[in-house]
């Protein structure tokens, strides 16, 4: 989806969109936000710490804090918070840390 | 890519210095690393006070708006969802939008980067319903979405009450406002009226001792004086006030100097908005938190001044204008808070110091 900068986020709320959580069909509202499209679904839990696994979701709104990855289309620790949900998107709750070595580790 | 200016941050003070530069026939680049322009003022629904003489009162919603058309019909590139990471060794600013990084040589630069809210620190505050004030605000106002149906707000600064307000009117139910001092930090009365005639409960004296929840916070236990308060919520929004953003001043080798009026840590400026490095000039809260008048009046010093050093202004008519903005700027931080303004005045001065200093020892 190609974004205009002229463009503010509330001109485009009124078409829905479908999308998935963990492999669940959700709707957001175009231009939504991930974050805001997945609260808005009642789930505010939206992944865990990379070292304790305590529950982990929206904080700072700005994309400052990352306290609330989740992974899109698998990509891993993409803010949701900035990144507006896309017809279709395949996101999943940010389960610590991606395993960024994956190809070497393949076996 | 090559430009006249750089602006980093397209929020009041970005967009309000990008018009006033291109405006000077400057050729200007804005960058955001959001989807829209706008920044903060996105979620803005209430009336802004104090603007500039040239701007009418409005909501931010509607002056974000009006300031994205103005920029519209002048020469300026706008750059959304790039984010500026570093420089390169030739001097050129590195802006990615997470898959391939863009080099940008610029003659002058002004960091708009605004300002981040402070956290609060206490068992359980990393709970999902744990936010801060402007996280709820951008949900509410900005996307449309409820954060929660049982609020608590930490912290009773202007931002804090506003947010408070904007929350219960949308249909929250703000089980109260903690403060761990004795009185209101904020002093905006038309907000405070309104919350009272809600019938939002101030706790003065008060902290939260700890959050619970299985996957999000679901009570919360205060200190309230010597007794122990349980409150049944789903929100808690952390109001503990905001400093400025400054990471781009660290990559561009800015001096740093401190204020508590003003957020903290901060670059020094001189009357011109510029930093110690000649090439950077600084504007809006990035320069020390304040309110939207002054945002918008520093970014216009800093664009004014650009235009003189680029000799698209004559030096008087620079000065003249520059001293008008600074009387403003002083009148309209008066108001308000009155050490934000002589704070400011700090800076400066320290800046001139660091400048006299220089020149003794022959820099």
């Amino acid at each position: 989806m190609k974004i205009s900068p002229d463009k503010l986020v509330e001109d485009n709320q009124n078409k829905e969109i479908p999308f998935y959580f963990n492999g669940k069909l959700l709707k957001a509202k175009q231009g939504q936000t991930i974050a805001a499209a997945l609260m808005a679904n009642g789930i505010c839990k939206f992944g865990v710490s990379r070292k304790l696994q305590q529950p982990r979701g929206l904080f700072c709104a700005n994309g400052r804090c990352c306290s609330c990855f989740v992974s899109v289309n698998g990509l891993d620790h993409v803010l949701s918070c900035m990144t507006q949900v896309e017809a279709g998107a395949n996101i999943s709750s940010n389960e610590g840390d991606p395993n960024v070595r994956r190809e070497v580790n393949e076996n | 890519m090559k430009t006249d200016l750089f602006i980093i941050g397209g929020g009041p003070a970005g967009l309000h210095a990008a018009s006033v530069a291109a405006t000077y026939g400057i050729e200007t680049m804005i960058v955001d690393e959001s989807f829209s322009l706008g920044g903060q003022l996105r979620q803005q629904t209430q009336q802004l006070r104090n603007l500039p003489k040239s701007f009418k009162t409005q909501t931010g919603t509607a002056l974000a708006k009006q300031m994205i058309e103005k920029l519209r019909q002048l020469d300026v590139t706008k750059l959304v969802k790039h984010t500026m990471i570093g420089t390169y060794q030739d001097g050129r600013i590195g802006v990615t939008d997470g898959h391939r990084t863009i080099p940008i040589s610029a003659n002058k630069i002004i960091v708009a980067t605004g300002a981040a809210e402070e956290a609060c620190a206490f068992p359980g505050w990393t709970l999902p319903g744990v936010m801060t004030v402007g996280a709820a605000q951008i949900l509410l106002n900005r996307e449309y979405v409820r954060p929660g149906k049982n609020a608590l707000i930490l912290g009773s600064n202007n931002f804090a009450l506003q947010v408070a307000k904007q929350l219960a009117e949308g249909g929250v139910n703000v089980k109260g406002i903690i403060e761990n001092k004795e009185r209101m930090e904020g002093n905006e009365t038309e907000t405070i009226d309104q919350l009272q005639k809600i019938g939002v409960p101030l706790y003065f004296n008060s902290t939260i001792q700890r959050a619970f929840g299985r996957e999000k916070v679901e009570k919360v236990i205060l200190n309230h004086g010597h007794k122990a308060l349980e409150m049944d919520v789903d929100l808690i929004c952390i109001g503990k006030g905001l400093s400025p953003i400054l990471e781009p001043f660290e990559i561009l080798d800015c001096h740093f100097t401190y204020e508590q009026a003003l957020g903290g840590w901060l670059p020094v400026y001189s009357l011109s908005m510029q930093t110690s490095n000649p090439s950077v000039y600084v504007a809006g809260n990035a320069a020390g938190i304040t309110d939207m008048g002054a945002i918008l009046l520093t970014a216009e010093i800093a664009a004014v001044s650009i235009a003189e050093s680029l000799e698209c202004v004559n030096n008087a008519d620079a000065d003249k204008t520059r001293k008008l903005l600074w009387q403003e700027l002083e009148q309209i931080e008066s108001e308000s808070f009155k050490r934000t303004f002589q704070a400011r005045a700090n800076v400066v001065k320290r800046f001139q110091e660091e400048t006299d200093l220089s020149q003794v020892n022959g820099q």
